[in-house]
C-alpha cells in the first residue's frame, strides 16, 4: 500500500516538473544583474582557411555590460590571496601582474576604482570570471556582441561607427585608464567594447599565426600582410584585422597595460 | 583550488580492466564519481599511512606508487609528495586528467621524471602521427638507462572522440610502452588551459580535424619548460642532450 502511494507521488512530481519546465526556460533567458542578454546569431570568421566554417552559430548567452574594474578586482584579490600582487604564481602571470597598483590591496593614484582593471593575465581572468559564477566570453560571443554599432546589431553596416573604431585603434590608450561607461551602449546595451580596453576571450589561443600543421603560413600572411587583408571577407573591418593579430600574439601569462576583460554566462 | 598545495593524484576505485567506468562517454571527469572515490580511497589510504608510518616513516612514500602498479607508470615519482611545486611549474594545475585506462590524475602526477610531452589527437592523419614518430625517435634517441628515467606524455585536443579507450587503441596501434608512455583526455577548458600553458594553439575545423601547433615540450621533474621544438621532423640532438644533462 505504502509503496503504491510511493509510486503515485513520484509520478506526480515527475509531472509538476515536465509542465513546469518550459516555464523555467523562459526566465531563464532573463540575464543576471550588471549583464545583458545577447541574442544568439550567425558570426562569420574574419580569416579562414578552406578547411573553416564559413559561418558558425552563436547561442544566445549574457554578457558584462561593462569591463571588470579595478574596483571589482580587488574584492577578486581580497577573497583570494594567491591572486594578489605579490603571491601569485609565476607561472599564471609574468612579472607585469597588476603592476599599476600601489599594493597588493590598493589600486591606488593609476588605477581608479571605476577604472577597467587591465594588467592581468588570461589566468587571473579566467580565475575571476570563476569566482564570480561566470566565465570568459569565446572569441565568437565576443565578436558578435562587438560587431554592433550604436544603433544596429551589425555595425559593418554602419560606416560612421566604422570610422570611430578606426580612429580608436590608430591612438595610444592614455596611460591613466577613463572610468567604464562612459562611451555609448551598443545596440545590446553593452559598453566599452571598443575604444577603452583590448579585452581577454577564453580561446584566444584558437587564432592561430605561427607554427601550425598545415600551410597557416597562408592565414599568417593575411593577418600581418597589408595586402593580404584583400582575401578577407571584409577589408573595411580594419578593427577586427588588430584584434586578430593582437590576439594571436598574447601569451596567457602576459600582462599588458591595455589588455583588461568582462564575463559571460550561459543563459 | 590551491595552486600551491601537494600534489594530489587521484584514482577511480576501479583498480583494473582499461574500460572500467569510463565507457563511450565523452572525456570528461565525473566529479561526483571521482569525489566518492576519494573518500573511499582516502579511508583506506589512511589505513595504509598508518601503518607505513609505523614501519618506515611515511615521509618519502608517494601515496599512489602501489595504485598504479601494472599501469602505466607516468607516477613514480622520488620527490616527497608534500614539497610544493615551484613557480613555473606545469603542475601546479588543478586540472584532473584521465589516462587511456581510465584513471584520473592530475599533471603533478608526473613530477620526478623528465617529460616530454606533446599535444594530438587520435584520429589526426597529417601531423600527429609525425609528433608521435618524432617523440618516438628521441625515446630510442636515448641510452638505455635513461629511457626508464625520461617520461613521454600525449594529451589529447579532440576532447570529445578521444576517449580513454580511444587513446588505449591508439597506444596499442602505436606500440607505446607503457612505462613510459602516458596518455590523457581532459575537459575542453582544462585543454584549452593546457595549450596555453605549452603554447600550443589549436582550433577545430569543420571537418572534425583540429588545425593545431606542432610543438614538441620538454619538461623537467618539477615540471618547467626547459626546451621545446617547433614543427615537424626537426632535429631532436639538443633535446636529447639536455636529456642526457639530466637538466636541471
Amino acid at each position: 500500500m505504502v509503496r503504491r502511494k510511493t509510486f503515485h507521488w513520484a509520478w506526480l512530481f515527475f509531472c509538476a516538473i515536465a509542465l513546469l519546465n518550459p516555464l523555467q526556460a523562459e526566465l531563464e533567458v532573463i540575464a543576471p544583474p550588471g549583464m545583458v542578454r545577447v541574442p544568439g546569431g550567425v558570426y562569420r570568421p574574419l580569416f579562414r582557411s578552406n578547411s573553416d566554417a564559413r559561418e558558425i552559430p552563436v547561442a544566445a548567452f549574457a554578457l558584462d555590460i561593462h569591463p571588470v574594474t579595478n574596483a571589482g578586482f580587488l574584492d577578486f584579490v581580497r577573497a583570494n590571496p594567491r591572486w594578489r600582487r605579490s603571491q601569485v604564481k609565476r607561472l599564471f602571470a609574468d612579472e607585469n601582474y597588476l603592476k599599476h597598483w600601489a599594493a597588493d590591496l590598493e589600486p591606488g593614484e593609476a588605477a581608479s576604482m571605476n577604472a577597467p582593471v587591465t594588467w592581468v593575465s588570461w589566468f587571473a581572468a579566467k580565475a575571476f570570471a570563476a569566482w564570480a559564477g561566470k566565465r570568459l566570453p569565446t572569441t565568437v560571443e565576443w565578436e558578435l556582441a562587438a560587431a554592433a554599432s550604436p544603433s544596429q546589431p551589425e555595425g559593418e553596416n554602419d560606416p560612421e561607427f566604422k570610422k570611430l573604431l578606426a580612429v580608436w585603434h590608430s591612438s595610444p590608450s592614455p596611460e591613466r585608464l577613463p572610468p567604464i561607461g562612459t562611451g555609448r551602449a551598443n545596440y545590446f546595451g553593452i559598453h566599452d567594447l571598443h575604444g577603452l580596453i583590448w579585452e581577454w576571450v577564453a580561446d584566444f589561443n584558437t587564432a592561430m599565426v605561427t607554427g601550425d600543421a598545415r600551410g597557416d603560413s597562408g592565414l599568417e600572411r593575411q593577418l600581418f600582410c597589408g595586402s593580404g587583408s584583400l582575401g578577407a571577407k571584409d577589408v573595411g573591418n580594419y578593427a577586427a584585422f588588430m584584434r586578430f593579430g593582437f590576439r594571436s600574439s598574447l601569451k596567457a601569462d602576459y600582462s599588458v597595460h591595455n589588455l583588461g576583460f568582462r564575463c559571460a554566462k550561459n543563459l | 583550488m590551491n595552486h600551491s598545495s601537494p600534489w594530489v593524484g587521484l584514482d577511480t576505485q576501479a583498480p583494473a580492466s582499461p574500460d572500467t567506468g569510463v565507457g563511450g562517454f565523452p572525456c570528461v571527469v565525473d566529479v561526483e564519481r571521482t569525489s566518492r572515490a576519494v573518500l573511499t580511497r582516502a579511508r583506506n589510504a589512511v589505513a595504509i599511512l598508518v601503518a607505513i608510518g609505523f614501519l618506515a616513516g611515511s615521509c618519502s612514500t608517494p601515496p599512489r606508487e602501489s595504485a598504479s602498479a601494472g599501469k602505466p607508470s607516468c607516477c613514480l615519482t622520488n620527490l616527497a609528495p608534500s614539497a610544493p611545486f615551484t613557480d613555473k611549474s606545469l603542475y601546479q594545475l588543478d586540472s584532473i586528467w584521465t589516462n587511456d585506462v581510465g584513471q584520473s590524475i592530475t599533471l603533478g602526477a608526473m613530477r620526478g621524471r623528465l617529460q616530454v610531452v606533446a599535444m594530438f589527437f587520435t584520429r589526426c592523419t597529417v601531423a600527429c602521427p609525425i609528433i608521435v614518430h618524432d617523440l618516438k625517435r628521441i625515446e630510442a634517441a636515448l641510452p638505455k638507462d635513461l629511457q626508464s628515467k625520461v617520461g613521454f606524455g600525449l594529451v589529447t585536443l579532440d576532447t570529445e572522440h578521444d576517449t580513454p579507450e580511444a587513446l588505449h587503441r591508439y597506444r596499442e596501434a602505436a606500440q607505446l610502452a607503457a612505462a613510459q608512455w602516458t596518455l590523457l583526455c581532459g575537459t575542453p577548458d582544462d585543454t584549452l588551459e593546457l595549450g596555453a600553458l605549452l603554447g600550443v594553439k589549436f582550433k577545430r575545423e569543420v571537418s572534425g580535424q583540429f588545425a593545431h601547433s606542432n610543438l614538441i615540450t620538454l619538461l623537467d621533474e618539477n615540471g618547467e619548460i626547459v626546451y621545446q621544438i617547433a614543427g615537424l621532423n626537426q632535429d631532436i640532438q639538443e633535446l636529447v642532450t639536455l636529456i642526457r644533462r639530466g637538466v636541471r
